[in-house]
């Protein structure tokens, strides 16, 4: 098969095991590209004198044989600022969907009819009323057939309470699930000290019938100033402290975790015999680990230190390879990339750690790791403001050999009137059985 | 791949008709799809949780496997129905096959309950015309299909009339320069108010679970009789 892309395999069986990894980081029930991606898709939050100063998606042509290569080739503003913030592929990869913090719009973007010019479809205004409360759509996960987004607060205190909410791939409203806590724990079993009912990111692990999901912090937070909210020692008290093992096929809660300090981003290991999550907390700097141990029961523990956390180097995302041996982590608060060998889970070593910019929030890489992605931006009141060398908002690419990471191009967000570039999708033509125009390629 | 799991991946794909032909276009998946092998966690207890409707059954113009024209709704609303998007000369073991497979393994159960046998019906349709006349259909169906079990296999008269099917269903399929078929596999659970009430890929598709999710419905019609 000559494609770049092995859609056929991908998308008739989904179960593309045959290289690497964030193509790794979204959910088992998509079609993945593995081979050269032609676009990345950058949902970037509108800054206030920059450009139009709205939300926008923008789509960059990372083909390296495009004479458009390290571009941005198009853009489309979503109307005002949302704290734009996190995005997801329909399973079959027809729509983007990218979700609002703030306002909890949902933007569901058709990227397959010209995969270089996405286009918005719908914007569903009603979630905090349809999902009975829910604020702050984070996660946008794919299932089959359906969308499960994970809230991140909610519309009585705007604290951390929250749930999940499912909708059709086309936007139809279809269930709410609210997060186990205390006095509400719905037949899960609570391990240690909290079940708070927090919410963040959620991945699945099909063939054993599990959903795992972490905790941040409500709108209260995520909304304030970060240097005012680290000075308020209240606020401060208001993070997520767990993590919960579901049942995916009946979306009930079985076993709550504590994990102090805000567990954020989750990934789930590939391998047939491998029964494991990662996630990284962002305030205690720990990598910890949720798995299955021989008795059958799942288990979770802190496996590794990431950076020093006396100085809040502030873990955000993390991407696992596709052989499961492999696990970058960003600090944003430093700006670096750690890369972890994870070939023991219980055990992860940091081999390798380089600067990237002056904040450092996602990383993605291609399925065959040779490619990793990096963009700047947290959150509009949490990301700096005052730069000293001109590198703050960013989306950049890199090559990785196994031994280093080397620059291949950069965009200056600012510079580009774009604003501030937060998380990173790929697209690729060949998933839909489409062919670059006639052109585009400056090698054939 | 141990020799016994391509074994059954080559007699899964004999038992559902593909072709080799096709085999150097689509290299094996070296991992077959958890629907081959017995469950890994126990089946979900059938009447404990919910399946909450995800959208509306569409209807659409079809072909029986004797060539008469039909209507989609014909074969739902009296029972609940397993909805699957196939075509037969699908070499993906991950792929038709597998919704084959699986759908054979919950005939065979259903076929020896009779409450499941009354009120279980599994529709193949195909989304390839072009190959998949009624008499395609109908072979293809005969080495699937147990005597008395109620498995309808469907076709259509052309593209045309099964495109604002496979829309209303969101079931994409593309085809590239050789005309080879990419599809993402999905089986849709029906129940008897013409509601999808679940949607199975193939990391999702496995008898056990299927069949819970079938007697869900059939214990909860049993307790809000229509």
């Amino acid at each position: 098969m000559k494609r770049t892309t092995f859609t056929a395999m991908c998308l008739a069986g989904l179960l593309c095991v045959t290289a690497r990894a964030d193509e790794t980081c979204m959910s088992p029930y998509m079609a993945k590209i593995v081979g050269q991606e032609d676009f990345v898709y950058i949902w970037t939050l509108g800054m206030v004198g920059v450009g139009d100063e709205q939300d926008k998606l923008v789509t960059v042509d990372v083909n390296p044989k495009s004479k458009n290569f390290g571009k941005v080739v198009d853009q489309v503003s979503v109307g005002g600022r949302n704290e734009a913030h996190h995005t997801g592929l329909t399973d079959d990869r027809q729509f983007l969907w990218a979700t609002a913090l703030d306002t909890s719009r949902m933007f569901i973007f058709d990227v397959h009819t010209d995969p270089a010019k996405p286009k918005l479809v719908r914007t569903i205004e009603d979630f905090v009323k349809t999902s009975g409360g829910v604020v702050g759509p984070h996660t946008s996960y794919a299932l089959p057939g359906r969308m499960l987004l994970t809230g991140l607060s909610n519309n009585k205190d705007h604290g951390g309470r929250t749930a999940m909410v499912q909708y059709t791939n086309d936007g139809e409203y279809v269930s709410t699930t609210w997060m186990p806590i205390d006095g509400a724990l719905q037949g899960a079993v609570k391990t240690g000290k909290f079940a708070d009912g927090y919410g963040y990111d959620a991945r699945a692990l099909p063939r054993l019938n599990v959903l795992v999901t972490s905790s941040f912090t409500g709108w209260n937070n995520y909304m304030m100033n970060l240097g005012k909210l680290m000075a308020d020692a209240e606020a401060m008290k208001h993070f997520g402290n767990t993590a919960v093992v579901w049942d995916l096929h009946t979306l009930q809660p079985k076993k709550i975790f504590d994990m102090p300090g805000a567990p954020l981003e989750l990934r789930c290991a590939w391998g047939a015999n491998h029964n494991y999550c990662f996630t990284a907390t962002a305030l205690t700097s720990k990598i910890w680990l949720m798995y299955l141990d021989d008795a059958g029961e799942w288990q979770a523990k802190a496996v590794a230190d990431i950076g020093d956390a006396s100085k809040i180097p502030l873990p955000v995302d993390i991407s696992i390879s596709a052989e499961d041996d492999l696990l970058w982590v960003d600090t944003w608060n430093d700006g670096k990339v750690h890369l972890y060998d994870i070939r023991d889970p219980h055990a992860p070593k940091q081999v390798f750690e380089q600067q990237i910019g002056e904040q450092l929030n996602m990383v993605s890489e291609s399925w065959d790791g040779k490619r990793v992605y990096f963009t700047s931006s947290l959150l509009a009141n949490w990301d700096k403001t005052t730069s000293t060398g001109g590198d703050l908002q960013f989306f950049k690419l890199y090559a990785w050999d196994g031994k280093a990471l080397k620059q291949q191009f950069s965009i200056d967000f600012v510079k580009e009137k774009l604003g501030a570039p937060h998380q990173m999708r790929f697209g690729a033509y060949s998933l839909y059985g489409q062919k670059p125009p006639a052109g585009q390629l400056a090698q054939q | 791949m141990t020799v016994w799991r391509v074994a059954l991946a080559a007699a899964v794909l004999a038992a559902s008709g593909a072709t080799c032909a096709a085999e150097h276009q689509h290299p094996a998946p070296t991992v077959l799809a958890p629907g081959y092998f017995a469950l890994e966690f126990p089946a979900p207890v059938p009447g404990t949780y919910q399946l909450p409707p995800l959208r509306a059954a569409a209807d659409g113009a079809v072909l029986d496997d004797s060539g008469h024209t039909r209507h989609l709704y014909d074969f739902m609303g009296d029972r609940v129905v397993l909805l699957s998007f196939i075509y037969t000369t699908c070499s993906d073991v991950n792929g038709c096959p597998l919704a084959a497979y699986v759908l054979k393994r919950v005939q065979d159960r259903a076929v020896t309950d009779p409450n499941l046998r009354a009120k279980l019906r599994i529709v193949s349709l195909s989304f390839d015309p072009q190959h998949d006349t009624p008499a395609v259909m109908a072979e293809y169906g005969a080495r699937l299909r147990a005597p008395g079990f109620d498995w309808a296999f469907l076709t259509t008269a052309s593209d045309d009339v099964l495109k604002p099917t496979l829309d209303a269903y969101d079931q994409s399929v593309y085809r590239d320069e050789s005309g080879a078929v990419s599809h993402i596999l999905r089986v849709m659970l029906i129940d008897e108010q013409h509601r999808v009430r679940n949607i199975y890929s193939v990391s999702f598709l496995h008898a056990d679970t299927v069949l819970s999710d079938v007697q869900s419905l059939l214990l909860e019609s049993l307790q809000s009789p229509q």
